[in-house]
């Protein structure tokens, strides 16, 4: 049975200074539907639903609902046609009770004031009705899990009644695994009630999981639809989201001598993750892979001393070693490139040289006075090694385009010649030819006998780059992965538990 | 990590109550060491000084509601106590000379509204942070105050104004009904509305409150006009308490307003600030003041205790929102 269209775009362009962030790209989504809309970062995808919610205006291109052509696509006027998002964030006030926050910028009035009484009602009704939960009305935000708090926050899109279209960006992305069946099963209810979803994950079994079709953006373009959704899917999938130049991304992999270099023994923070075991041998590329809320960033964070570990010790090459600020792991020779290098790794005002050489002044420096003439001299040099574009060492670096500057912040490293390079998220918002660029030198780095930690949300990324990786999930690790004959379905099925970890190396 | 996490939780909680019990501590030491302390009369007595810090407090009350309660980045307003002393300024200064009450009244009302909308639009529209902003407003309008009395005490005998101190209605004085009357309007609107429950919203999460399509920058606004508003009626009780107007009277009361305010926060099950919290917490400090004072504590102490206590409850109130 084909049902009809709930909503589509049609040919739509939509370009920012130097890039095409939307190019012709379309998509269907039918009456009660979950289909969803997979691509890499940078695909396509928030562009995409920022059109359709009447934030950004395309360049060129229809906007569909319900078979009518939008003239005005406007916040209001997508509102009013029924379609409602579940942005990633949550966005509730902590303190404020579920009745509240259900309703919040839509209470009830009453003869005198609010209509406290028929909000709490409604509330309980429509979540034990429509998404099928018993959340007590009256309990604050701020002690709920955090699947519920998600609940809520969809409860506070439809209770209106009027939602035609729903948009789920990423619904699942702060949740544990064993949250996610919750969250799922709210969104099957919907669609048995008649409502089209758009489901934007990076998640592929998710993805696979629950959703009738799926559209492929890539760079862009709309490169594929999938009719058919199988849980076999997933493979398919991979192939048409990343396309065939996927191996060519990445360094090759070869064998490098190995000698003992970091290693981590039953680190926790009482908080977010215990008993982290972690061994980065020199010369080699572990991996960190875990969904948002494993403690994989948490971990990081600590390694680097930025958040105080409870229990465990740390060796570097063999001989012990305390870190309790970044600054002692500094000198020590561990350094981060940050995953927010906007507001943690870089100083965007000051000159590409300023910044390249913030960690290492004092060799750059006599008297306590800074000789800039070595400085950048020194700067130069990194900017061939790296290639850093332009190369410019007076340029100012918020200038640079997200791959150079995170070269940037790899030449002060270089420049401070750490024996421990971390990692975190490196190619968030970084362009496909940058991304290519920083594999082959976290790959350098580990041939010239760094240890290398990369930490990442994206699996392709680890899969490609990585010697080895360890998969966090709820605070723990649970298991290695060697990544030789690693696929990426496998890596993406152990890292959302959907498959158990099998010739698991952790053991031993 | 369940179990952890509740763990942690647990001590954030106590860490809320924490300010409440040294408190309790120091009335009970109190009223051990004065032996007239908890008397009717003297109750009576202590409700009456609260009267001006009850309705800054409810005025800051609103402004942290809309701002949030981080003090440094969240909603403040230090200047309410300046348009308190300089509402009372106008009024002493236009009734000796012979003005009717209702003019002086109008005439302090505009000049207190001129300082709400300032405040309101140096915040909202500029985009400065309230700390600094009213901080400023407040050394400006305390100095406008002292070029309108030229820095002197001027006695007030107006009938209204000596009602307000001594009169009583239905066997209450004049001066607690009127504050409790405004108090409970100012209850009902930020706790019982929509326009309340929109402003809660503002402060407590601001990015959810404009998600929500609520307009969060008049919210804050409107909050600091409410705030002058409370300044305004405030400036006709600390006539009342002084019976005239006297140079120095704001410091003392913003000290007291910003440690009752915040006090409050320990006394709403949501550990935040609210209405009833703010006023319970202005007649705590109200007790206290007057509590060292009859035990006969230098009044140089007194500051010293203020100022302590000042620092524990904010120290705690940062205490129980870490990790939240």
């Amino acid at each position: 049975m084909s049902r009809q269209s709930a909503f589509s775009l049609e040919g739509v362009t939509k370009k920012f200074p130097g890039v095409r962030a939307l190019d012709k790209a379309s998509l269907d989504v039918r009456v009660g539907e979950v289909h969803g809309l997979i691509g890499e970062n940078g695909a396509g995808k928030s562009t995409v639903i920022k059109v359709l919610a009447g934030v950004y205006q395309p360049e060129e291109g229809l906007v569909k609902i319900g078979g009518k052509t939008l003239s005005q696509v406007t916040p209001d006027t997508v509102h009013a046609e029924g379609v409602r998002f579940i942005h990633q964030e949550l966005h509730l006030v902590p303190h404020f009770t579920v009745t509240e926050s259900v309703f919040l910028g839509q209470e009830l009035s009453g003869r005198l004031g609010l209509d406290t009484k028929a909000m709490r009602e409604d509330t309980e009704a429509f979540l034990h009705d429509v998404l099928g939960v018993d959340i007590p009305s009256n309990r604050l935000i701020r002690d709920l899990t955090t699947a519920e708090r998600k609940l809520v926050q969809i409860a506070r899109a439809l209770i209106d009644d009027a939602a035609k279209v729903v948009v789920f960006d990423e619904p699942t992305a702060p949740l544990a695994s064993d949250e996610i069946e919750t969250v799922m099963s709210a969104i099957r209810r919907l669609k048995e009630q008649d409502i089209a979803i758009l489901y934007v994950s990076h998640y592929l079994s998710e993805i696979t999981d629950i959703c009738d079709r799926v559209t492929v953006f890539r760079q862009g373009k709309t490169v594929g639809v999938f009719d058919n959704i199988t849980n076999q899917s997933g493979g398919d999938l991979v192939y048409a989201m990343v396309g065939r130049d996927i191996a060519d991304m990445f360094p090759a992999k070869v064998d490098r001598a190995t000698s003992p270099g970091l290693e981590v023994v039953g680190l926790g923070d009482g908080v977010s993750f215990e008993d982290i075991s972690l061994n980065v041998e020199k010369g080699e590329v572990l991996g960190i892979a875990g969904l948002i809320g494993s403690g994989r960033e948490e971990l990081i964070d600590t390694i680097y001393g930025l958040r105080k570990a409870q229990t465990g010790t740390f060796q570097l090459e063999g001989e012990p070693l305390t870190i309790k600020s970044a600054a002692q792991a500094v000198s020590a020779g561990i350094v981060l490139v940050p995953r927010d290098r906007r507001h943690d790794g870089l100083v965007l005002s000051m000159t590409v040289t300023e910044n390249a050489t913030l960690a290492t002044l004092n060799q750059n420096a006599s008297l306590g006075i800074e000789n800039r003439r070595v400085a950048r001299e020194r700067t130069e040099a990194q900017i061939m090694a790296l290639d850093i574009r332009p190369p410019n060492p007076d340029a100012v670096t918020r200038l640079l385009s997200g791959g150079n500057q995170q070269k940037v912040v790899l030449a002060r490293w270089m420049a401070k010649a750490a024996r421990v390079f971390i990692f975190d998220d490196p190619t968030v918002g970084v362009d496909v030819g940058a991304k290519s660029e920083i594999y082959q030198l976290i790959d350098d780095l580990a041939t010239g006998g760094a240890c290398v930690i990369v930490s990442s949300s994206d699996p392709v990324e680890l899969q490609g780059i990585c010697d080895r990786i360890a998969i966090m999930m709820r605070g723990k690790i649970i298991g290695e992965l060697q990544t030789r004959h690693l696929s990426v379905d496998e890596l993406v099925s152990a890292i959302t538990g959907a498959k158990e970890i099998e010739n698991s190396t952790y053991a031993d | 990590m369940q179990t952890k996490s509740v763990r942690h939780r647990g001590t954030r909680e106590l860490a809320g109550y924490l300010p409440l019990i040294i408190f309790a501590g120091v009335l009970v030491y109190i009223s051990v060491n004065a032996p007239n302390f908890l008397t009717l009369r003297n109750l009576e007595l202590i409700l009456m000084q609260s009267l001006p810090v009850v309705l800054v407090c409810a005025g800051l009350g609103v402004v942290v509601m809309a701002g949030g309660d981080d003090v440094v980045s969240g909603g403040i307003d230090l200047s309410i106590p300046a348009t308190a002393v300089l509402s009372a300024g106008i009024a002493a200064v236009m009734l000796t000379q012979g003005w009717p009450l209702a003019v002086c009244g109008i005439a302090a009302f505009i000049a207190c509204m001129i300082v709400g909308l300032l405040n309101a639009a140096l915040v909202t529209r500029i985009g400065m942070t309230p700390l600094l902003t009213t901080l400023a407003m407040f050394v400006a309008v305390v100095g406008v105050n002292n070029v309108i009395t030229s820095s002197r005490r001027i006695n007030v005998d107006h009938p209204f104004i000596v009602a307000l101190r001594a009169q009583d209605v239905l066997g209450i004085p004049l001066g607690i009904a009127v504050v409790a009357a405004v108090v409970a309007v100012i209850y009902f609107a930020t706790h019982k509305t929509r326009w309340g429950l929109h402003l809660q919203a503002a402060g407590g999460g601001r990015d959810a409150a404009e998600i929500s399509g609520l307009p969060v920058r008049r919210l804050l606004g409107q909050s600091f006009v409410l705030a002058a508003f409370t300044g305004f009626i405030c400036g006709f009780f600390v006539l009342a308490r002084g019976s005239g107007s006297s140079p120095g009277v704001q410091d003392n009361l913003m000290l007291e307003m910003v440690l009752a305010t915040f006090l409050g926060a320990a006394f709403s099950a949501r550990r935040v600030v609210t209405m009833w919290g703010a006023v319970l917490g202005a007649v705590l400090v109200a007790a206290i003041s007057i509590g060292f004072k009859s035990m006969g504590v230098n009044v140089f102490w007194t500051g010293l205790i203020k100022g302590s206590l000042i620092v524990v409850v904010v120290a705690f109130s940062a205490l129980a929102q870490r990790g939240r």
